[in-house]
């Protein structure tokens, strides 16, 4: 079985990447083999922190052959045009084949040896590989600028079916050959490598795990049995297992000790400076009380000045947090709010402060007005200022120190709940309703002064509040709208012009858009449903009134009612009816037109059985309306002589459309 | 002659302070870089010195190393902690363009200067380096000696707002934290400075420590705000001035000193969030003028030399 084996040998690729890395490196391998026309089996992709191989099998030593028509010159065009097109291509008059009034060539591309289009594979891997943040560095003996990547690539390995292939790769200036190097400070300096799984053997001899997956399975199970060893849990953490997996080359673990003085922290505390400062896991008694220990993952096996660095390294850390702690505990949350006027919200939308006073113009209880006073403090806390991450947490933490009811201590973390589409929602009556008003104030501001997320640029992660609204409203088991969408969106808009703060006339009418845009969006993406059928759902729906809940479920209920063998009947029926009536408008009366045709009078006492509340959806009736439309269709002659009849006729008809659009949508 | 060496001169067990700028010293010469002394002006970092920052543009190859005394006001605690001045030391290599082995070259360093790497654990951690005011950024790792960062090392990319031609690798060692380590203490100010253990023995805390405090009441607490707005704004006018008659190293001066006066300012808490933007907006427009003037006149060298 023929195989190519590729190795990128560079500086320590960033931790956060591997994952990514590895899944955009096979696909845009593999698509560089399809569009050469090459056939494999398989594109595998492995990454640890000094290199990326990609391991291709199955692959043909032939490229398929491929024939391309290409169109030339109209037959009339004069010999130069002809003569051009032909040399082009090369070929000769004979070649030529005339059709519809031009001259075409066959062109045959016969397909090559696999290893004559491997240098270039490689080029166009390097400067096709998506990275978030690249580099260039300079080739002194090319003097010129590398192509871009992660971090500075130093070697190149390329073996195809055991033999290395010996290239020079331009964009990089380096030559490829069969050699690689092992751990930086555990293997030997360089291998030379036969095949694929002498690479592997190789490098797990010499201290390096190639392969991501397989690192972090080991990682995880090293730490659960050693921890457990001590009759400890870890306390899970994808995110950072993640990151440790990419920090190492050969994971070791070590289990160091924290000391006494520090258990006292909050262990929201403990947890974040020892993970984001340190890397350090937090370990938990079963009972998952924190426990004075922590789990580290090292790229080199510990030894007695190691522990003691990473235990002093943490005291310090600690020691910091620490301090942070009690200055803030020395300072009630109201001091902390009033200085909130000195942090920007935005510099268009004035300060923290002003958010806070918009939020209260909106709110509604004591308990209410308690938590906008106290929710946004932290943020100007000197724990937040060192952890941004524990920014709610910290708000809840203090709030409990000096003595507030539960209910405000919880609905300050939850006010940031949810963060988007799968985050939890707040539990509180009280977090859900302040997140709801702080999220609406925020896009209420931003698409007041013209700031939209544009592609895939939202800086402001408006996006994301706005699916966090739809959810509070859609999917909280809490009734969050005290008075309807409207009111708190005009509300708002007065409480920015009181402070001065002008926004932009269609600002509601912004905001409305942008929220059913993503409530199309959110709900076509979670429930899975198509998203024109969402677009006409929430279309169709009065516009009086935005309740997405009522929205959704019906969407929902459509969507399931369009899956129904009947509803292929009230579709017809529509068509048919639209069709009939087309442009004609007929004359509406109040009055009760009365048929004497008997399918119309059928057809009328349908319709008045089914209702056209648009909340209310029933099914059943509407295909008896349409059963109705139908058989009125085949057997009444519509478009009457009798304008009188006709209109009545077409008047009848354009409810019939009317009441099914309201449910339905236009189909 | 090596650190063990100068060890060994000196006093049979203490590493000194002064010992590893020494190493660090011997060291880069030996790699071939032009040894410099410190900018005397202040800046917060040895980035701000005008052989990193101008020198970074243009084709020309550039090996620099030398020690940098920082000052970052804010950042003062009246001596009262273990671990955070306003005033402390970098040393800062340039190496333009960056070799091909910038990493191995830093590892050896620091066994030139007295670490066993076999009994510590290394590791390059993700830190992109940005500095806003010089409108300077680069890729690169914070370094980690078990658990510790001591040393930032970035490979350029723009600085001034400009695309490096030729990018070159900085490593910036915080020489405190690597004395902390190869000392074994855990405060700053106990760092042994002369490497004596007898009753002459100096430590960081015995040089500095008076400085520390002083300093940090100046910067925090008496300063005079009216005198250091006007200075800001004169170092500005100043900087545009000389600009125009085509100084630009004096003009680059100008512009670091008033990033000076904008952090003792800003250590003063005088100026607003608002305010802050502005003033750091202020400075870069200096720096990035600094930087176009400097590129302009290297391609006008060129052009009279051909």
């Amino acid at each position: 079985m023929n195989d190519l084996l590729i190795e990128l040998f560079t500086e320590d690729v960033p931790a956060r990447l591997h994952k990514q890395a590895t899944i955009n490196a096979q696909k845009v391998f593999s698509n560089l083999l399809v569009k050469s026309s090459a056939e494999f089996q398989n594109v595998k992709a492995y990454i640890s922190p000094r290199r990326l191989a990609i391991h291709v099998t199955g692959l043909s030593e032939q490229t398929r052959s491929i024939t391309e028509v290409k169109r030339g010159p109209r037959i009339d065009a004069n010999e130069k045009a002809l003569n051009g097109f032909l040399s082009s291509n090369s070929k000769s008059i004979s070649d030529l084949v005339e059709k519809e009034g031009y001259y075409y060539l066959s062109i045959e591309n016969k397909g090559c040896n696999i290893t004559e289009i491997i240098p270039n594979l490689i080029e166009d891997l390097i400067i096709n590989m998506p990275w978030p943040k690249s580099m260039h560095w300079y080739l002194e003996k090319e003097k010129k600028l590398s192509a871009f990547w992660i971090r500075p690539i130093r070697s190149v390995m390329c073996i195809y079916n055991g033999n290395p292939l010996e290239f020079y790769i331009e964009s990089i200036g380096l030559t490829t050959g069969n050699r690689t190097y092992g751990h930086r400070f555990l293997g030997n300096k360089e291998l030379v490598i036969q095949n694929f799984e002498d690479y592997v053997k190789q490098l797990e001899d010499n201290k390096v795990m190639h392969d991501f997956g397989t690192k972090r399975a080991y990682i995880e199970n090293e730490l659960a049995q050693q921890v457990a060893s001590m009759g400890l849990i870890v306390k899970s953490d994808d995110a950072l297992l993640d990151e440790v997996t990419g920090l190492v080359e050969y994971p070791f673990i070590h289990i160091g000790h924290i000391e006494e003085q520090f258990m006292s922290l909050p262990v929201e505390i403990l947890s974040t400076s020892m993970k984001v400062h340190q890397k350090y896991f937090t370990l938990t008694y079963p009972d998952s009380n924190i426990a004075p220990f922590f789990a580290t993952v090292t790229n080199v096996p510990c030894t007695g000045t190691m522990a003691q660095g990473f235990e002093r390294v943490l005291k310090a850390r600690l020691s910091d947090a620490m301090f942070f702690y009690k200055e803030d505990t020395d300072v009630t949350l109201e001091a902390y709010s009033n200085r909130l006027s000195n942090v920007v919200f935005h510099e268009k939308l004035g300060s923290v402060a002003q958010k806070v006073d918009r939020l209260m113009s909106i709110a509604n209880s004591t308990e209410e007005h308690r938590v906008i006073a106290l929710c946004k403090a932290d943020l100007v806390s000197q724990m937040v200022g060192e952890f941004p991450e524990l920014q709610g947490i910290m708000g809840t933490i203090y709030a409990r120190v000096q003595g507030e009811s539960d209910v405000i201590c919880e609905a300050i973390c939850e006010h940031y709940k949810p963060l988007g589409a799968t985050d939890n929602l707040p539990k509180t009556y009280v977090g859900s309703r302040i997140s709801f008003f702080d999220k609406l104030d925020t896009l209420v501001g931003f698409l007041g002064v013209g700031i939209k997320p544009t592609g895939s640029k939202d800086p402001f992660a408006l996006r994301r509040a706005a699916v966090s609204i739809i959810r509070l409203i859609c999917d909280s088991t809490h009734n969050i709208l005290e008075d309807s969408l409207e009111w708190y969106i005009d509300t708002l808009i007065s409480a920015y012009a009181d402070q001065g703060i002008v926004l932009v006339q269609s600002v509601k009418k912004d905001v409305i858009t942008f929220l059913k845009d993503r409530l199309v969006v959110y709900v076509s993406d979670s429930e899975n449903i198509d998203s024109n059928l969402c677009w006409q759902v929430v279309e169709n729906s009065n516009s009086d009134e935005y309740d997405f809940k009522i929205i959704k479920s019906k969407i929902i209920k459509i969507n399931e009612l369009s899956k129904k063998p009947e509803f292929e009947i009230v579709r017809q029926a529509y068509k048919r009816a639209c069709g009939i009536v087309g442009d004609f408008q007929p004359v509406t009366t109040n009055k009760e037109y009365v048929y004497e045709n008997e399918y119309m009078k059928i057809l009328q006492s349908k319709l008045s059985k089914l209702s056209s509340n648009d909340s209310e959806i029933d099914f059943n009736n509407c295909v008896d309306v349409s059963h109705a439309i139908l058989n009125a269709c085949e057997n009444v002659l519509m478009n009457d002589d009798n304008l009188d009849v006709k209109n009545s006729n077409m008047a009848l008809l354009q409810r019939c459309i009317t009441t099914i659009e309201n449910q339905y949508g236009k189909l | 002659m090596t650190c063990e060496q100068l060890v060994k001169r000196n006093t049979p067990k203490i590493v000194s302070f002064q010992d590893i700028i020494f190493g660090l010293q011997q060291y880069w010469s030996d790699q071939g870089c032009v040894i410099m002394q410190p900018y005397d002006t202040e800046v917060g970092a040895g980035t701000s010195h005008y052989v990193t920052t101008l020198k970074a543009l243009g084709d020309d190859y550039w090996d620099v190393a030398f020690v940098q005394p920082c000052r970052r006001p804010k950042d003062g605690r009246y001596a009262e902690n273990p671990n955070r001045t306003q005033y402390y030391y970098q040393y800062q290599v340039i190496l333009k363009p960056a070799p091909t082995d910038p990493q191995d070259l830093y590892l050896k360093s620091l066994e030139y200067i007295g670490f066993n790497l076999d009994e510590h654990e290394i590791r390059f951690v993700e830190d992109d380096w940005e500095n806003p005011s010089l409108g300077a950024a680069g890729v690169g790792w914070e370094i980690w000696c078990d658990g510790m960062e001591i040393t930032q090392y970035t490979y350029f990319q723009q600085v001034g707002g400009i695309q490096c031609s030729v990018p070159p690798v900085e490593i910036t060692y915080g020489l405190e934290r690597i004395a902390t380590f190869i000392q074994n203490v855990e405060n700053h100010f106990e760092i042994n400075w002369n490497g004596r253990t007898d009753e002459r023995k100096l430590t960081y805390g015995d040089v500095l420590k008076r400085f520390e405090r002083e300093f940090s009441c100046y910067n925090f607490d008496v300063a005079s705000v009216d005198i250091l707005l006007e200075h800001f704004n004169d170092y500005e006018t100043e900087c545009n001035k000389l600009l125009s008659h085509n100084l630009v190293m004096p003009a680059y001066e100008q512009c670091v000193k008033a990033n000076h006066c904008f952090n003792l300012l800003d250590a003063r808490g005088v100026i607003s969030v608002t305010e802050r933007a502005g003033y750091i907006a202020r400075v870069r427009a200096l720096a990035k003028s600094c930087c176009s003037a400097w590129l302009k006149s290297l391609q006008n060298e060129e052009d009279t030399h051909e």
